[in-house]
């Protein structure tokens, strides 16, 4: 009758700690769900246009990796940009995005026919509730792309898949740089709704983003580029993103506690 | 006219390829062509260092400096796998020299009128200089456009497919639109025949005069490429590989003395040249010896093996006519008459 009482209470003890488990450890594990870049709110006069501006100070920073994106062109592996800080930021009317990166040369002058410039880039789908291939969308899935180069051009592209990306007539995205201490910091930004086809809508919902660099010294150019993965704005109605983790824990959480009421009830019995 | 094509190897989906012979016996290095060129299509911004057509010295470093070690064209014949190839530095081609024309015309300085700062290449930078011991030395010259070739390894470097081969005439062209100044194209082809201006951020090359050919001109009239018509000694004939009455059918493909240029790399060039011929070499006393000036393994690197029977073929066929026989190929090599040399309207009806 002790050992039952015994099993019983451990039993309890040990479903209660998995529920306070389940409740609690999201929040402890990771402090926002994986690949989000959170937008913070901030005011239009606080100029988040400027890379030094001192708003950025208190917008979180996430450390995107990248890697040499899959391409068959030549030396497409020697590539030299590993890492990308990010900020992003939204006013009422834009939206910005700081991306700073580690580069000891800063190549603005194309003069020679061995010279390129270098460059980073912001990927976003044109339609936000579909995901598109990472490389550069997809016919049926196409990206909008904000490119900015530092031989003084600030694109806006359309992409359906490698090799197709296309400039708009009239560039919207707005981009303002600094290089300083081997560092490049670029603020991109665009209004965050702009009329016309084929240009993302940024608001009412969350937002794919994947970023893309390129070191003009080492020969970096088209397909031969460092990228990251897939990343999201978290826009969407939901506070905490999308609710992956959460549901996952509570699943577990419960399949524990079955397992557990089924050990008692089996105890109880023999 | 004929269009029979059953012997000739064109590009997929091609329907005629234009092509360019040219005979080095007559050039005389004299560069109208490479003017001729110039000031037709590359006085342009961005292209003071571009020459869609150069003429070089051979044995020479070329334009750009050793541009027949820089890579490019395919592994095999089979066209399966490119050898990437390196883009040449700005200093291998040379910059445009700058001349002080305001002070030593104007302004009554003493300088010399010569270039400014000092230059370390340019093209043709090694001319004359040739190959070879007095009274034996030899040169030859070796003029170069883009060869527009059958298995482009350009085309297939351009990420964004930007540069392509027209199906009506195989020209290869690059679309400014598309090109967005990546340079694989420059990097991919062997002989270096494609340019990167840094002004409008494309690349750039030989258009074969293509608004020539079609007859886009004020008058409506078709003309052969500029560097073709301003040859003074008329080294080039001009037409389609694949029309059997024509001059260029029956050297490349019947006597086979017409020879591109590098084979080796695989992209099957439609400029073909009739390799040089020089006088025998001669002994310190001046008496003609039976060897040749030029030597064999060097016209070999330079044209394939085939040259020893293009050589052998036109050897006899100069003999032939020296005893008072006939020859096509001869009567085909001396022709004057542009209108048999330049025939460019033949598949006009196609």
């Amino acid at each position: 009758m002790r050992e039952e009482r015994s099993a019983a209470l451990a039993a309890a003890v040990l479903s209660c700690l998995v529920v306070v488990t389940a409740a609690v450890a999201p929040a402890l594990t990771s402090a926002r769900p994986a690949n989000q870049i959170p937008v913070e709110e901030v005011s239009g006069d606080a100029n988040p246009q400027r890379p030094t501006a001192e708003v950025w100070t208190a917008v979180p920073s996430v450390d995107v990796p990248l890697t040499s994106a899959p391409s068959g062109l030549p030396n497409a592996n020697d590539t030299s940009v590993e890492t990308l800080d990010v900020q992003a930021a939204r006013d009422q009317r834009r939206l910005y995005v700081r991306v700073s990166w580690k580069d000891g040369t800063a190549d603005r002058n194309v003069t020679g026919p061995r010279e390129f410039a270098d460059a980073v880039a912001v990927q976003l789908p044109v339609n936000t509730s579909a995901r598109p291939p990472i490389a550069m969308g997809s016919t049926r899935t196409p990206v909008n792309v904000w490119y900015w180069s530092a031989d003084g051009g600030t694109e806006e592209l359309l992409a359906g898949g490698p090799g197709s990306t296309t400039a708009f007539g009239n560039a919207t995205v707005r981009t303002t740089t600094t290089y300083d201490d081997g560092r490049w910091t670029v603020v991109l930004s665009r209004e965050r709704r702009v009329p016309g086809p084929n240009r993302t809508s940024i608001g009412g919902e969350d937002v794919d983003v994947a970023f893309a660099a390129w070191n003009g010294s080492n020969m970096e150019r088209s397909g031969r580029k460092s990228v990251s993965e897939w990343y999201h704005f978290p826009l969407g109605p939901g506070p905490q993103g999308p609710p992956y983790e959460t549901i996952l824990w509570t699943v577990a959480g419960l399949a524990i506690v079955g397992v557990a009421l089924v050990t008692i009830t089996a105890v109880r019995r023999t | 006219m004929s269009g029979g094509t059953s012997e000739v190897d064109l590009a997929e989906g091609v329907s005629h390829q234009v092509a360019m012979v040219m005979d080095l016996n007559k050039c005389v290095g004299c560069q109208t062509c490479t003017v001729a060129c110039k000031t037709l299509w590359t006085e342009g911004g961005g292209r003071e260092y571009m020459y869609w057509n150069n003429v070089e010295t051979k044995p020479g470093e070329g334009y750009p400096r050793n541009w027949g070690e820089s890579g490019g064209g395919w592994k095999s014949a089979e066209h399966g796998e490119r050898s990437p190839g390196e883009i040449p530095a700005q200093g291998d081609y040379g910059r445009a020299w700058e001349f002080d024309h305001e002070a030593i015309m104007y302004d009554g300085s003493d300088e010399p009128l010569r270039p400014q700062g000092d230059p370390t290449w340019g093209p043709n930078w090694d001319e004359d200089r040739g190959a070879g011991e007095h009274p034996n030395s030899y040169y030859f010259y070796l003029p170069r456009i883009c060869n527009h070739c059958t298995h482009p390894s350009c085309v297939e470097a351009c990420p964004r497919k930007a540069i392509y081969k027209r199906e009506e005439d195989g020209i290869v062209l690059i679309d400014q639109e598309r090109c967005r100044g990546y340079r694989y194209c420059v990097e991919g082809c062997p002989y270096k025949k494609v340019y990167y201006n840094a002004r409008t951020k494309t690349s750039e090359k030989c258009v074969f005069c293509y608004p020539r050919i079609e007859g886009s001109g004020p008058d409506g009239e078709t003309f052969a490429p500029a560097c073709a018509e301003e040859c003074p000694p008329q080294l080039r004939l001009v037409g389609f590989l694949d029309d059997e009455r024509g001059p260029i059918y029956k050297l490349v493909e019947e006597y086979e003395v017409a020879l591109p240029l590098h084979p080796e790399y695989r992209t099957e060039p439609n400029v073909y040249y009739i390799p040089p011929f020089a006088p025998p070499q001669h002994s310190d006393a001046g008496e003609t010896v039976d060897v040749d000036r030029i030597p064999r393994e060097y016209l070999e690197e330079l044209f394939g093996e085939r040259v020893h029977r293009a050589l052998d073929t036109i050897q006899r066929e100069r003999e032939r006519v020296n005893l008072g026989e006939s020859s096509e190929l001869m009567d085909l090599l001396t022709d004057t008459n542009p209108a048999r040399k330049y025939r460019l309207e033949v598949f006009d009806d196609a």
